[in-house]
């Protein structure tokens, strides 16, 4: 039974094996009982098979969205279709909101590190946001209309209230944590207020920080469909809350794995990112 | 070590006691059918809550010799579960019983018909504006319920159907949809249902300009049965569908009785949405309940309801409400008491019944 113990080191192609075998196994489960369901019933639209979830997919990627039919031209390629699709316009809603909600961001950090390295900011700002940070604020929605109307705006301060804290206690803790010597010694070398947290403070937490914003990524994507949800013309989660009303289970089905797919590809790109910026950073 | 072993034999112990209390509880349950109604808060459907709570439906099922769950759901997931066949029964409107499960190839009967919208649907609008008015502008709504059917039937009945495609829906969740229109004075016009709507009159300079009280009949509120459940060799979904309805207008009666008598009865209807009596009397309002199995039965077999069925599974089919492959209209086939058929006559996926209504109607229960 040596194979289960601590120092087991499993080959190559083991790895590889296991690695893929719970894909396996759940792909094969469900096209087993989307099979069986069909069966028994030729419409059933809860489980769709693959040929189904292929049609709707490319249907959504490469058909003119409904709203302008009227240009559709017929022998253009396909990166030109892809682009009057649906699926193009509805990712590029979401997008734009992912983006601007995740700069909205950077200011957090900034605030964060200026609670830890100046007490009188820190005294102010800090047990606000402790209690901030658990406010649920999905549950105030009626009052962020108020605020922020129910356009683009109360979508992206969704995510901003329901992320930022949790950033800004985060950069705090992580400068917080910086040896005190090295402040000390800075002084020593004459260095100013801001130099000290600056360059010696912030350029340490700094790829920490962006490993925390990317590990929060999956909390920006449910605030966005929550936000989505409520009320919006477009967007990905705007789609699927449609497709709900008549089961549209082949369309979801693509849509939710082209948004797992794009997620991946952004934790991704910033975790290398991180790491061509940072070599000497080493946690993961 | 030891530990670990004993740990080990604790788990197989448990897991065979488990197996054992499964099998010793699989023949209790196998003894008396039970099925399981699901409902969602709505001034028509509120009786189910009633109808369990006061003993009236146990009586009821015992009297078949079966057993029979009230579970309230939201009403999106009432539908999921519904299609999913994880419940056998469920509270809808005509509309979605054809576009969720009969669209998704799950034959659906309507056993009993519990009321129609007489204004519970309502096109709000602010500052006077006309249905003239609102193309180009935003209309906040459900999108792809019977409020969208409310509002594009209110714009075809004023001859305005060529101006739909310019009107910019806004799909907003009902359980914001108050909130947010009241506070957003830039969003000129909502459609929503009761009690949103009154929550919503009570602002200042709004008004309602169009409502479902003028397509009367339309928008129908059904109990609807899986037809599988209904046919069951066993006959066991006879007896449900019996019993159900057989409760369900001993719960009407109840309610319809004149005066204060039927008070504590809907103060107690009212708690399953929270509601006081006085708010719960103004939904009823505009509420077209069919009190008695008569009534409801004669609705069910009448030609209006043919009509109804046809406008609203073209709507349906108009906005890919039948699925993207359904070619034609026809796929979905609805079937009328009379045995007449819209649409394909092998594709018949939505049934009415009047069975039942009628064996109440001449207290056979």
């Amino acid at each position: 039974m040596s194979f289960l113990r601590i120092h087991a080191q499993p080959g190559r192609t083991a790895v590889w094996t296991l690695s893929w075998f719970l894909f396996a196994a759940g792909i094969v489960v469900y096209f087993y009982v989307a099979e069986q369901r069909h069966r028994e019933n030729p419409d059933d639209r809860v489980m769709p098979t693959i040929s189904q979830m292929v049609r709707g997919f490319s249907d959504a990627a490469l058909k003119p969205a409904e709203e302008e039919e009227t240009q559709t031209g017929g022998g253009s390629s396909i990166v030109a279709r892809f682009r009057a699709s649906m699926l193009w316009k509805d990712t590029l809603a979401s997008g734009r909101r992912f983006v601007i909600s995740v700069a909205l961001l950077f200011p957090a950090v900034l605030l964060g590190l200026h609670m830890a390295m100046f007490p009188v900011i820190g005294a102010f700002f800090l047990r606000f946001i402790l209690f901030f940070d658990k406010i649920v604020a999905l549950s105030l929605l009626p009052i962020l209309f108020i605020a922020f109307g129910i356009d683009e705006l109360s979508k992206i301060m969704l995510i901003v209230i329901g992320v930022a804290p949790t950033i800004i206690l985060d950069t705090f803790n992580l400068s917080k944590s910086v040896p005190r010597e090295q402040v000390v010694k800075g002084f020593t070398l004459g260095a100013s207020d801001f130099s000290i947290t600056y360059r010696i403070v912030f350029k340490q937490i700094w790829p920490r920080v962006l490993n925390s914003i990317r590990l929060n990524l999956k909390a920006v994507m449910l605030f966005l469909f929550a936000g989505e949800m409520i009320a919006s013309t477009d967007g990905l989660a705007y789609r699927i809350a449609l497709l709900r009303r008549h089961m549209g289970m082949d369309i979801i089905i693509p849509y939710v794995l082209w948004v797992a797919l794009l997620l991946f590809l952004v934790d991704f790109g910033m975790n290398k990112l991180n790491h061509k910026l940072h070599p000497w950073f080493e946690e993961r | 070590m030891l530990r670990l072993i004993f740990s080990n034999i604790l788990r197989r112990f448990t897991i065979c006691s488990l197996a054992m209390a499964l099998i010793a509880s699989a023949p209790v349950r196998a003894a008396t059918p039970s099925f399981t109604v699901g409902w969602s808060v709505y001034v028509g459907w509120n009786p189910y809550y009633y109808m369990a709570k006061s003993g009236i439906l146990r009586r009821w099922a015992a009297k078949y010799g079966i057993d029979i769950r009230v579970q309230r759901f939201d009403y999106a997931p009432s539908l999921d579960a519904f299609v999913a066949k994880n419940i056998d029964a469920c509270a809808m409107t005509n509309m979605e019983a054809l576009d969720m499960p009969a669209a998704a190839g799950v034959d659906t009967t309507a056993i009993i018909v519990g009321d129609y919208s007489n204004g519970n649907d309502a096109v709000i609008v602010r500052q006077n504006l006309t249905l003239a008015q609102i193309p180009g502008k935003q209309v906040m709504l459900v999108e792809k319920t019977v409020s969208q059917y409310l509002f594009e039937r209110a714009m075809a009945i004023n001859g305005l159907a060529a101006q739909i495609r310019q009107v910019h829906y806004l799909n907003t969740s009902d359980s914001d949809i108050a909130s947010a229109f009241l506070t957003n004075p830039s969003k000129p016009v909502v459609v929503t249902w009761k009690p949103l709507v009154s929550q919503i009159l009570k602002a200042k300079d709004v008004k309602v300009v169009f409502n479902s009280s003028q397509i009367p009949g339309e928008i129908l509120d059904l109990l609807v049965v899986r037809s599988e459940v209904l046919n069951r060799a066993d006959g066991s979904g006879q007896k449900f569908a019996k019993a159900i309805t057989g409760a369900w207008y001993e719960v009407l009666k109840l309610m319809s009785a004149p005066g204060p008598a039927s008070d504590k009865v809907l103060t107690e209807i009212a708690e399953a949405s929270q509601d006081s009596l006085v708010s719960y009397r103004e939904q009823l309002a505009t509420t077209h309940m069919f009190y008695t199995p008569q009534a409801a039965a004669e609705m069910a077999s009448s030609a209006d309801i043919r009509k109804t069925m046809d406008l609203v599974r073209r709507f349906c089919f108009q906005h890919g409400l039948l699925g993207e492959k359904t070619q034609s209209v026809d796929d979905v086939a609805v079937q009328f008491p009379d045995g007449a058929v819209l649409g394909k006559p092998e594709r018949i996926r939505f049934r009415f019944s009047a069975a039942y209504m009628q064996l109440a109607a001449q207290g056979k229960l």
